[in-house]
């Protein structure tokens, strides 16, 4: 049973001289703009407890297509159909009155998703709770911080489960506690069988979430498909600039070039603030030295991570990733504790070590740049991460060309005939 | 068959005229309550007087105007009705409709954070500055006609206020509409209200107008309401022309306004 479904929606933009053309286009019924698409007609069907991730650049269209689902513009061409209540989350503040207080707008954007006066009362103490904004309802909302219109909006649009839970970058401005707690959400939803669209520059977000994606790219979906397929051509995309089927050309293989001094160095805080988690320290060893700079020969040498953390203790165990990264940002290997099923332990206090090794690592002639990061228990929400915090040459003997050297065995096809 | 259609038309949009703002004032009540509790609160937030002001200012901006046509200028009536009451009755209402129409201008701009990026009930925003000048004048309405008048008089002033307040809707639409995608609307309606102050009698009786210029009142459908007023207040002459001219006005702009709201709502959003 589809939730969503868009039969030939497309959208088109009329820009006009002055406002008041378009008051008398609608009048006179004679064009007086210049249009603009921002949508090209397409079909899209979501069926219900379908989690659908879009990416793509700024200015792509999935504003404008998430905006054409909640149903604040109406489309050019085509049709939307929905099936159920949607909550949408589609712009930082949209829905409050800047002079209304915190509760009141509550209430009012309760009014507007059309709950009663009642209903509110029932959810108002929750949404509060959640929010962490308590000390804050009795302010105007023209005094709050963009995180704290957030976290209001957030709680409101979610206070009721919904059919359709639309996110548009909003969770992006929210600080680390509370995204978390609000992917949390997002995934009770999920697994209570609510259809969630959900837009993010975070590819990682995406994957993590998402069952499907879509990549909307100049007001057309390029790629519909698992969300890992999507991310992983979108990914490609933002570091060659190549769609789907097009091909480099020459020229434009060569590798870019960073600079180590931009590298951030490791971070050394010791404590991390409530509901949140911190990397302190890091060391990469290899070839018997701990340094930012190794040089280690491939096959041979083991590759070893040491990270230091602090965390909140009421949070449960986080989760870490290292990744191997190449100078044009390409990964070209990594290992998370949450994908191997390796819990990470930790002291009461919320501090804890851990120790990653590559053995004789497989890497062939190059540098390699190492990225770690902190993530929560389902590796869903980065707490915090350290990009290239060394670098890895690796050098090699023989002729072995690529970036890894994968197990192999040779044998003589004849031989093989012989015997049959 | 086209001039059938197009009645057709005209009868469902003045049908939908008329019953959507009903409806929509009873499907919205909650959200409809909160918008005129804020605009109340908003007022006169951060005064040591509260929300007495919102009565206060009315009385004190009549008072001055008393003032200087009774005291300064001896205005004196010609009829049986006191010039200090026919002014007072027909200047609060007026303010009253003056405050709609303007504030109509600008209550789809002052308002487009509500609606811009959510599902909003657009038709309910031209409802609230009717809504809520029409319960602050009415009030004061209500109070000096009891007041001068007797209980008879402040019951006529209800019912005079809730009939002009019906009257106002169609244009309350009509002008959202304009305000929105015409600025120099905003520019203009102000001036053209206080020309039809002028032309009104409310500053002065309509038997102190010369004789040659009473025929033009008749072009003007503010001094029929203001007329209907008096008459329904203060017991003062009325005749059949007061009570058909801004009928039929009415009856013209009821569907033609609601077309023009309904036609120009899916623009508004992206006209902001």
């Amino acid at each position: 049973m589809s939730a969503i479904r868009l039969c030939g929606v497309g959208k088109t933009y009329a820009q006009y001289a002055r406002p008041s053309d378009r008051l008398l286009e609608v009048i006179i019924g004679r064009k007086r703009h210049r249009e603009f698409v921002a949508l090209q007609p397409l079909d899209l069907t979501l069926n219900r407890g379908e989690v659908l991730g879009l990416v793509g650049m700024n200015g792509a269209g999935k504003s404008t297509l998430l905006k054409l689902i909640a149903g604040t513009i109406l489309p050019s061409s085509g049709q939307v159909e929905k099936h159920g209540r949607i909550s949408a989350l589609l712009e930082l503040g949209a829905g409050f009155h800047p002079e209304m207080t915190g509760r009141e707008n509550v209430y009012l954007s309760g009014a507007v998703q059309g709950l009663t006066t009642e209903q509110i009362d029932g959810l108002y103490a929750g949404i509060v709770e959640f929010s962490g904004l308590a000390d804050f309802m009795a302010q105007p909302v023209k005094t709050y911080s963009s995180g704290m219109f957030v976290r209001l909006a957030f709680a409101v649009a979610t206070c009721v489960q919904p059919d359709i839970l639309i996110v548009d970058e909003a969770l992006s401005v929210g600080d680390g506690a509370f995204a978390l707690k609000s992917f949390k959400r997002i995934m009770d939803f999920k697994d209570a069988g609510s259809t969630i669209l959900f837009c993010s520059h975070s590819l990682y977000q995406v994957e993590a979430i998402c069952s499907r994606a879509i990549w909307v790219h100049r007001g057309g979906i390029v790629l519909d498909g698992a969300s890992s397929a999507v991310t992983a051509a979108y990914g490609q995309y933002l570091e060659s600039g190549l769609l789907p089927g097009e091909t480099p050309p020459l020229a434009a293989q060569a590798p870019a070039v960073v600079a180590m001094d931009s590298q951030p160095a490791e971070s050394i805080a010791i404590h991390a603030p409530q509901g949140q988690a911190r990397i302190a320290a890091i060391e990469v060893r290899g070839g018997g030295r701990v340094d930012k700079e190794l040089e280690l020969e491939s096959g041979k040498d083991d590759l070893t991570v040491w990270v230091q953390f602090a965390s909140d203790p009421a949070l449960p165990d986080p989760s870490l990733a290292v990744t191997l990264v190449r100078a044009d940002s390409s990964i070209v290997a990594s290992a998370s504790s949450h994908n191997d099923g390796f819990s990470v332990g930790r002291a009461v206090d919320g501090r804890g070590e851990v120790e990653l090794t590559f053995d004789k690592l497989p890497l062939l002639k190059g540098d390699y740049w190492v990225t770690v990061f902190l993530g929560c228990e389902r590796a869903m929400h980065v707490y915090d991460h350290a990009e290239m915090v060394a670098r890895v040459r690796v050098i090699q003997q023989g002729l072995a060309q690529g970036v890894v050297a994968l197990p192999h065995t040779w044998q003589t096809v004849s031989d093989r005939s012989a015997g049959g | 068959m086209p001039i059938v259609r197009r009645l057709a038309s005209l009868g469902r949009n003045f049908i939908d005229g008329v019953a959507t703002p009903f409806r929509l004032m009873w499907e919205q009540r909650g959200l409809l309550r909160l918008l005129i509790r804020r605009e109340m609160v908003g007022r006169t937030s951060g005064t040591s007087l509260g929300s007495a002001w919102m009565l206060v200012q009315p009385a004190l901006q009549m008072l001055g105007m008393w003032f200087f046509l009774v005291i300064v200028l001896q205005v004196r009536s010609p009829g049986r009705v006191p010039f200090v009451n026919y002014f007072l009755v027909g200047m609060v209402a007026w303010t009253m409709l003056s405050e709609i129409l303007q504030r109509n201008l600008t209550v789809l701009v002052e308002f487009g954070t509500l609606y811009q990026r959510t599902i909003f009930p657009l038709p309910l925003l031209p409802l609230l500055p009717l809504l809520v000048s029409g319960a602050i004048y009415g009030t004061v309405l209500v109070v000096v006609a009891g007041v001068m008048e007797g209980p008879v008089a402040a019951a006529g002033a209800a019912l005079g206020i809730l009939l002009l307040l019906i009257w106002l809707v169609p244009i309350s639409y009509g002008l959202a509409v304009l305000g929105l995608f015409v600025k120099e609307a905003r520019q203009v309606v102000p001036f053209a209200l206080t020309m039809l102050m002028y032309v009104t009698p409310i500053l002065y009786m309509p038997e102190q107008l010369p004789s040659a210029l009473r025929t033009w009142s008749a072009l003007n459908p503010l001094a029929d309401i203001v007329a209907l007023l008096h008459a329904i207040v203060q017991g003062e002459p009325w005749s059949l022309g007061n009570l058909v001219r801004p009928l039929i006005i009415w009856l013209v702009l009821t569907p033609a306004a609601w077309m023009l709201f309904k036609r120009t709502e899916p623009h508004m959003r992206e006209a902001l």
